[in-house]
């Protein structure tokens, strides 16, 4: 794969789509003349068989080796071109399309050629970005070893069981190695589940003792570091050392805890319980005899969520109390709102065990007595009083002590006030989806016995196949990841600490100022980690900041005084824009739009080069508030904007000329008017006057973002982190910060504007000198000046009894 | 190469490629609906209906999925294509009377009403499953399907309810030829209903 780009440029007619709207002839002409286009043609429909069979064909005859297809939403068709040109080596990242049919043939009312105008300037960019694209080459993920199943959840021993059956070698770490042990405990985590008793236990034992097992008895976790098919994870043993061992995958088998209820519920542990304490007295004495009452209380501690696995494993063990002591009474007391949760063969045994389902007024919470339970009867909204001998409350569910710590320790916690399912995980070696992370235990989400074995073996099977492609030599790793300069990082965690897919870590050891690296495996491409760093250590591979400032810059150039641009999010302005081109709805043509996969990934510098280069106007139009599919992408931007708004206003120019929006892909009348009111606020302001001046300004806004760690730094640290439910702007005052924020853009902008002055002329200047030339006040570039000389940029001498400054070299 | 006529106009095309994709590379207009290039073709909404001629016999065949072969003499605008075009346009009206995108096309053939009566004059879904198979296809994930049977067919999502499968990527409202996704996409896309609890405080 050569880095020197040779562009094939292909221009779809799509029927009467494209072709009478926009002067295809005309565009392909200026197009032609393209610094690093090797092939220009316009074809019929270059998305069917024979449209891509004469692309693959001129492909191979011209070596091309990047393809730009100007047609329609490249959301739908990139996905076939990719497939279908693979065996030409032609990857993710090398194929673009442009949506000439939804963004410029229907949306307007212009004439073909300035159409044929327009979408010459977008596809300029294309090309311009393609020419920057240093392609990655395709790299096979190795994953090997032996897997390790942490978190002695009971899901750990089906997914034993079922990497025995694949012959995986495995690492399982074990309270105890007696499998009687572990089905005595089961209990705790998974009351009401006796049936499934001896089926458990022939499944521990099958993971126990097969050869294919290393058991680490009594083990804790303590450390994970390296990445998917090495990952190094210490433990201390029941001696207090530290060991080590090495796996190729992990699977984390965890399960939540029981909480019990507040005082209002009168627990005592000895005749009022939750369900693991009842189970525990079962054992012990066997099956109570007298009246229990199982009240699933689970609307009123605030879970309702989880009344109906409650209610389905208070069942069972009533099913069990009856059938043990069939002098027993068995009572359900449950909510009018939950549905009851048995299924026709249970409401049988149900009727056949005579045990009693009794719901009550959601109105009031039932109140708890010695011996009485009063509750508001349905049918005749009379208080009741049931009488118990032994009552059963619902358990309080959450995941805590050795299990949290182990979540915490994998990376499996990203978001406070939650149960650990539907977040990238750190043991996902693939992007699945969000529901297939390699956590299997109702610490994902409380649920029965039957599915958390299900979850494990489960996990265990993936875990088997990612294996078995690696082995076949057909795994690889994704395209568009990040990758960390080992040069440039110096470690400070930034990246780390704003990942929301837990793909960022430390080769070995515990953090700190080591460099970082990314599991590719992992990473999901989201890249606001990338934007935030402040050494532009960390890359977003195919797609990179130098691959957008180009596509950025090649456009800026070639827009009109009252032309503006905008970014449109693949989830949300994109579609939208594409939804409104298929509608035909006209919106201001003087709006340039490109697409980015989200606008969270668009560091602050591609802003910056925009306004270099010449826009006048430039918009982000990312998701709705709070629906950014990058965790907090949408935000991370608009810190990034509201830099650039304050820089703007420092060089004297409207704030107004870069904005972020908000688009819904269902509401495409709302981007309209977003597009509209944008282009005409812009329109009506007029361009950035162009003077030497101005553009020292511009240059050295661009100069000062791209390039100075002290304001990147406080950028990255200002954005929103993962963990953070509620953002208010900030961490700490919102108008400390603010004002403290815009006094370093201040300082460190007048010095970036000095050190351009310095650059471009050979000194000496005295103050006067360099006060004329940035017009700012003396006083402040003299302090300014004089921090510049003491952090060893420029040097002070005197001349003639007068202070001067040169750059230092 | 497979050389065969099209309108009386000799047209050229490699085996593997269907009719409509010939007819299309040579410029020739067949409408569609339920075809998107961007995946594989059903030949559901029989709009692409074309007449292959042999002598005095003559059958329809849907052009989406009928792949070329030597010596086929297909007509895209002959009497019976051109009845057969207005009889589906008009039970495409009768299906989905509210689609201003369907009475746009009815009309660019002639159609302005239909003799097939109209059970629901607010819908606009015609179930043509291109939303279905863009899911499937294109974004590899199954978060809509085509729901029950035969009068009571439908897309939607399981259990009618909200999904966390759907990433709201909008791929099957891009689609629609008929727009109706855009009323269905917002009982698919959305937060599950189950609502979760505190992790225990470190």
């Amino acid at each position: 794969m050569s880095a020197q780009a040779k562009t094939g440029v292909f221009l779809c007619r799509c029927g009467e789509h494209i072709a009478p709207h926009i002067n295809l002839e005309l565009l392909e002409g200026m197009l032609r003349q393209e610094e690093g286009v090797a092939h220009c043609e316009t074809m019929a429909f270059p998305c069917l068989k024979p449209g891509i069979e004469q692309i693959t064909q001129v492909t191979a005859d011209k070596q091309l080796n990047r393809i730009i297809v100007a047609g329609c939403e490249g959301r739908l068709m990139l996905n076939k071109l990719e497939t279908q040109l693979r065996p030409l080596e032609l990857l993710k990242g090398q194929i673009d399309m442009v949506n000439l049919r939804g963004h410029v043939a229907s949306v307007s009312d212009l004439d073909p050629d300035q159409k044929a105008q327009k979408a010459a300037k977008l596809m300029v960019a294309a090309v311009s970005e393609m020419n920057a694209l240093h392609p990655s080459s395709l790299t096979r993920a190795k994953i090997q070893g032996p897997v390790m199943i942490v978190g002695d959840g009971i899901a750990a021993y089906p997914a034993a069981a079922e990497l025995a059956r694949h012959k995986i070698d495995y690492l399982l770490t074990v309270p105890s190695n007696d499998p009687d042990d572990i089905v005595d405990t089961v209990h705790e985590t998974y009351p009401g589940e006796r049936v499934s008793h001896d089926r458990l236990k022939k499944i521990v034992k099958e993971g126990l003792s097969n050869p294919c097992a290393t058991l680490l008895v009594g083990y804790k976790l303590e450390m994970l570091s390296g990445v998917t098919g090495d990952y190094h994870l210490t433990f201390t043993n029941p001696n207090g050392e530290t060991e080590k061992f090495a796996a190729g995958a992990i699977i984390a088998c965890l399960d939540a805890q029981f909480g019990l209820p507040g005082p209002g519920f009168g627990h005592d542990g000895v005749k009022v319980m939750i369900p693991s304490e009842m189970e525990r007295h079962i054992q012990k004495s066997g099956a109570p005899k007298g009246t229990v009452v199982f009240w699933v209380s689970d609307y009123e501690i605030g879970q309702p969520e989880f009344a109906a696995l409650s209610a389905k494993t208070a069942w069972q063990m009533g099913v069990h109390i009856r059938q043990c002591a069939p002098t027993s009474k068995v009572v359900m007391l449950y909510n009018q709102q939950m549905e009851v949760p048995l299924t026709a063969a249970e409401r049988a045994q149900n009727r056949a065990l005579d045990i009693l389902w009794v719901p009550y007024d959601k109105a009031m919470q039932p109140t708890v007595q010695d011996g009485y339970l009063t509750f508001c009867n349905l049918s005749d909204h009379v208080e009741h009083e049931i009488l118990w001998d032994y009552l059963v409350l619902s358990p309080q569910r959450m995941v805590s002590g050795q299990a949290l710590n182990t979540a915490h320790i994998l990376g499996l916690v990203h978001k406070h006030g939650r149960f650990l399912t539907g977040h990238h995980a750190r043991v996902r070696p693939e992007m699945v989806g969000r529901e297939e992370t390699y956590l299997a235990g109702s610490a994902r989400l409380p649920c029965s016995l039957q599915d958390t074995l299900a979850q494990g073996r489960k996990a265990a099977a993936k875990t088997a196949e990612m294996f078995h492609k690696s082995a076949q030599g057909d795994l690889f790793v994704p395209r568009v990841v990040c990758v960390v300069d080992p040069e440039k990082c110096i470690g400070c965690g930034q990246c780390q600490e704003l990942c929301d897919c837990g793909g960022i870590g430390v080769a070995d050891g515990p953090g700190g100022g080591l460099p970082r690296i990314v599991d590719p495996m992992v990473c999901t491409g989201g890249g606001t980690c990338a934007a935030a760093c402040p050494y532009h250590a960390l890359v977003l591979q195919n797609n990179s900041n130098d691959q957008r400032e180009a596509r950025v810059a090649a456009l800026a150039q070639r827009l009109g005084p009252d032309e503006s641009m905008a970014f449109v999010c693949g989830w949300g302005g994109l579609p939208a824009a594409d939804v409104a081109g298929k509608q035909a709805l006209k919106y201001d043509p003087r709006i340039y739009l490109l697409g980015v996969p989200c606008v969270g990934q668009i560091d602050a510098c591609a802003m910056a080069r925009a306004f270099k280069e010449g826009a006048s106007g430039l918009l982000l139009v990312g998701c709705l508030p709070e629906t950014c599919h990058h965790s907090y992408g949408l935000d991370h931007a608009w810190a990034r904007v509201s830099t650039i708004k304050k820089l703007l206003s420092l060089c004297g120019f409207d704030r107004r000329r870069i904005a972020l929006a908000h688009a819904d892909l269902n509401h495409p009348l709302d981007f309209v008017k977003t597009m509209d009111s944008f282009t005409r606020s812009i329109a009506a302001m007029g361009p950035i006057p162009k003077s030497l001046e101005n553009q020292n300004k511009l240059d050295a806004l661009y100069g000062l973002i791209r390039n100075n760690t002290r304001v990147r730094h406080l950028l990255s640290a200002g954005l929103r982190r993962p963990w953070e439910e509620i953002y208010r702007g900030d961490q700490r005052h919102a108008l400390d910060y603010d004002r403290d924020f815009s006094k370093v853009l201040a300082e460190e902008f007048l010095q970036q504007r000095l050190l351009m002055v310095f650059r471009k002329a050979k000194g000496p200047f005295n103050l006067d000198q360099l006060t004329g030339q940035v017009q700012e006040d003396q006083k402040e570039v003299a302090t300014c000046l004089w921090d510049m000389v003491k952090s060893g940029v420029i040097h002070f001498s005197h001349m003639k009894h007068e202070a001067v400054y040169t750059l230092r070299k | 190469m497979i050389t065969f006529k099209i309108d009386g106009q000799q047209v050229k095309a490699r085996p593997g490629w269907t009719v409509l994709e010939t007819a299309r590379e040579h410029g020739i207009e067949i409408p569609t609906l339920c075809f998107h290039p961007a995946v594989s073709a059903s030949g559901a909404c029989r709009l692409c209906m074309v007449e292959l001629r042999e002598g005095t016999w003559s059958k329809l065949v849907a052009s989406c999925i009928y792949p070329v072969a030597e010596g086929l003499q297909v007509h895209t605008d002959t009497e019976r294509v051109r009845n057969v075009r207005r009889w589906v346009l008009e039970m495409l009206l009768a299906a989905c009377p509210a689609s201003p995108e369907i009475a746009a096309l009815a009309a660019k053939y002639d159609v302005v009403r239909t003799r097939f009566t109209s059970h629901d004059p607010d819908q606009t879904c015609m179930v043509c499953g291109l939303c279905a198979r863009v899911c499937d296809e294109v974004v590899g994930l199954s978060a809509i399907a085509i729901v029950d049977r035969g009068v009571h067919k439908r897309v939607g999502a399981p259990f009618a309810k909200p999904t966390d499968i759907c990433v709201a990527c909008g791929s099957c409202v891009t689609v629609c030829p008929t727009g109706a996704m855009q009323a269905i996409f917002d009982s698919v896309r959305g937060e599950p209903t189950t609502a979760l609890t505190q992790l225990a405080a470190q």
